[in-house]
């Protein structure tokens, strides 16, 4: 599975970072009914997962395997993702305020969120090249994004639904997702 | 005195990078004994899994990702490392060769397959396939070969047959030469 | 300001022995980070499928929990409000390594299995959550009463949520390789969906509607 439309396809559909790996799940039960909200959250994140994993890229490449340090790895990496969440974050607030006002707090959370430190982890231990470090985030920021239009679609209906007060919330969300999930693990037919 | 050396512009800074080199100190330290330990099991891994594919085997010759086998003075067969992307991760493997560059036996070193599902590669069921296949032998029944996929885990099984099959490739070119 | 002083105050009159139990037992029940913070999901779903992999990373987190409020705890009165954020990551990230390191040279198979949800403990809401909210505020020792007790409710959340996916997928519950026990019909025919991913979601949703129904949680 070296190949990059491989690598592309299963990071988005087949592998899906968030009902098949369980990254990025806060901002997926997080997301508001609102279709401009998800897909902003959703580029957002896929630009941050691109720059984190170029960048972490050339650090696995050209540092910690020639130097035989990977065991910085952890350090160096969230390290690289909190520095460029904050000059994302800097760059939408000076280029676009109403986008930067709709994202709130979700944009610093993107830091701990799993999807973007777990597609970097992915790539260094799949011993990716940079290029295919960069078709890897591109199909994890599309498959999440694919994922948070979904779901935020299914909310909008879920809330007018009636459910049993037990479930009302989080535990429906969860029993959509695996519903979702289910329905995923179709693509597994197209390998 | 604290109260004052915080009130210094430069503290943040200061103290922030402190605690980088004592992190970065402490892991390197950490790591050199720990990563002479990783590598003592590997090789002892690596030697019982000769032992396995290759029972009457006395000594070996290491050379890369290949391994000659030789029983007493004469070569019995080859293995060869080999990896490649399965479903989650990377699946690594020994394969052993005859001289005749039929497999011997396929071993599984590492994988972090589905468990239940694509773990299953593991299995003498489904390693036990490629037992005696030249070559051009090694492809999935789905692709017109003998090699039946594990079912539910086609990802994974379609991962082992390809890789070993270019390294074999690879490694029966090297071994013409 | 005025709420921290009487905490405090009502804290001090309570004896430190008692205030001990009090944190620990909070982050089992009260404030469980998994049913009722909902907090630190990836790894639950996907390290619940088997009861090695739940142990061995609740054993983890407890680790990098403890370790990481010990050090914030003494450390706090000289972190620079400005980068605190990035001190506590550090201090977390340092000890995941230093777990994953260990994990790798002395408990391999476990380090294989958990793959890179044990790099992900770094970014475990639970663990810079209590960083931010206790350790850089309160002594060592109510530190470490905090990080058991969460730890311990995040580890039993998991253990749960394991037996449930475990036994119902594979027909059976296995230790650390000894075999525990083997229901006769259900293990020849395990019912697999419940160790894949649709089955993790599914066995947490219908846990949390249990305890709001049960009514350990306020529903919304």
């Amino acid at each position: 599975m070296n190949d990059l439309f491989t690598i592309f396809i299963v990071m988005a559909l087949v592998n899906n970072i968030v009902l098949a790996k369980f990254l990025g799940l806060c901002p997926f039960f997080g997301v508001s009914k609102k279709l401009s909200n998800a897909v902003s959250m959703g580029m957002a994140v896929t630009l941050v997962m691109l720059l984190a994993s170029v960048a972490t890229s050339v650090i696995y490449n050209y540092i910690l395997v020639p130097f035989n340090v990977e065991f910085m790895e952890i350090v160096l990496y969230i390290l690289v993702i909190a520095s460029l969440v904050q000059i994302v974050e800097l760059i939408i607030k000076r280029t676009n305020i109403t986008l930067y006002n709709s994202l709130g707090i979700f944009l610093p959370l993107i830091t701990t969120n799993c999807a973007v430190l777990g597609v970097t982890l992915i790539n260094s231990s799949g011993d990716y090249t940079i290029l295919q470090s960069i078709v890897s985030a591109l199909g994890g920021g599309i498959g999440f994004t694919l994922v948070l239009i979904i779901m935020s679609g299914i909310r909008e209906k879920l809330d007018v639904a009636e459910t049993p007060p037990a479930m009302k919330g989080l535990p429906i969300a969860f029993i959509t997702a695996a519903l979702l999930a289910l329905a995923f693990l179709g693509f597994n037919g197209l390998m | 005195m604290l109260e004052r050396l915080k009130s210094k512009r430069f503290y943040p800074i200061v103290f922030l990078a402190l605690i980088v080199l004592v992190s970065v100190s402490l892991l390197l330290y950490i790591d050199t004994f720990t990563s002479e330990v990783v590598e003592a099991q590997n090789k002892a891994k690596i030697q019982a899994v000769l032992e396995s594919i290759f029972p009457e085997l006395t000594d070996f010759e290491e050379d890369g990702d290949l391994f000659v086998i030789y029983e007493g003075d004469n070569i019995t067969g080859y293995t060869f490392l080999a990896s490649g992307n399965g479903y989650s991760g990377i699946i690594s493997m020994l394969v052993g060769i005859n001289t005749d560059y039929t497999i011997k036996d396929v071993a599984i070193l590492s994988q972090t397959e589905t468990p239940g599902l694509g773990s299953k590669i593991t299995e003498k069921e489904f390693t036990g396939q490629f037992v005696g296949l030249t070559l051009d032998d090694i492809v999935l029944s789905g692709d017109g070969g003998s090699i039946d996929s594990i079912t539910g885990a086609t990802i994974s099984s379609r991962a082992v047959t390809e890789t070993i099959r270019e390294k074999m490739a690879g490694i029966i070119e090297m071994l013409s030469e | 300001m005025e709420e921290e002083t009487q905490e405090k105050n009502f804290k001090a009159s309570q004896g430190k022995g008692s205030i001990f139990w009090k944190e620990l037992v909070k982050g089992l029940v009260i404030s469980n980070p998994v049913f009722i913070l909902t907090l630190g999901l990836c790894p639950v779903l996907a390290v619940t499928n088997s009861i090695d992999n739940a142990l061995g990373m609740g054993a983890g987190v407890i680790f990098v929990l403890l370790c990481s409020n010990i050090i914030i705890s003494a450390i706090r009165k000289a972190i620079p409000p400005l980068v605190r954020i990035p001190v506590f990551i550090v201090v977390i990230a340092t000890f995941v390594t230093i777990l994953s390191l260990i994990f790798e040279a002395y408990l391999p198979p476990l380090h294989e299995s958990l793959g890179i949800y044990l790099s992900l403990i770094v970014v475990n809401c639970i663990i810079l959550g209590r960083a931010e909210v206790f350790a850089s505020k309160n002594n060592v020792l109510y530190s470490i009463a905090d990080a058991i007790g969460i730890g311990l409710g995040f580890t039993i959340a998991l253990i749960m949520i394991a037996l449930f996916r475990e036994i119902l997928g594979t027909g059976g519950l296995a230790v650390f390789g000894f075999k525990l026990f083997s229901i006769p019909i259900l293990s020849e025919h395990p019912m697999t969906f419940f160790i894949s991913p649709p089955g993790a979601f599914l066995v947490i949703g219908l846990l949390m509607a249990l305890f709001r129904w049960i009514g350990v949680i306020k529903g919304e």
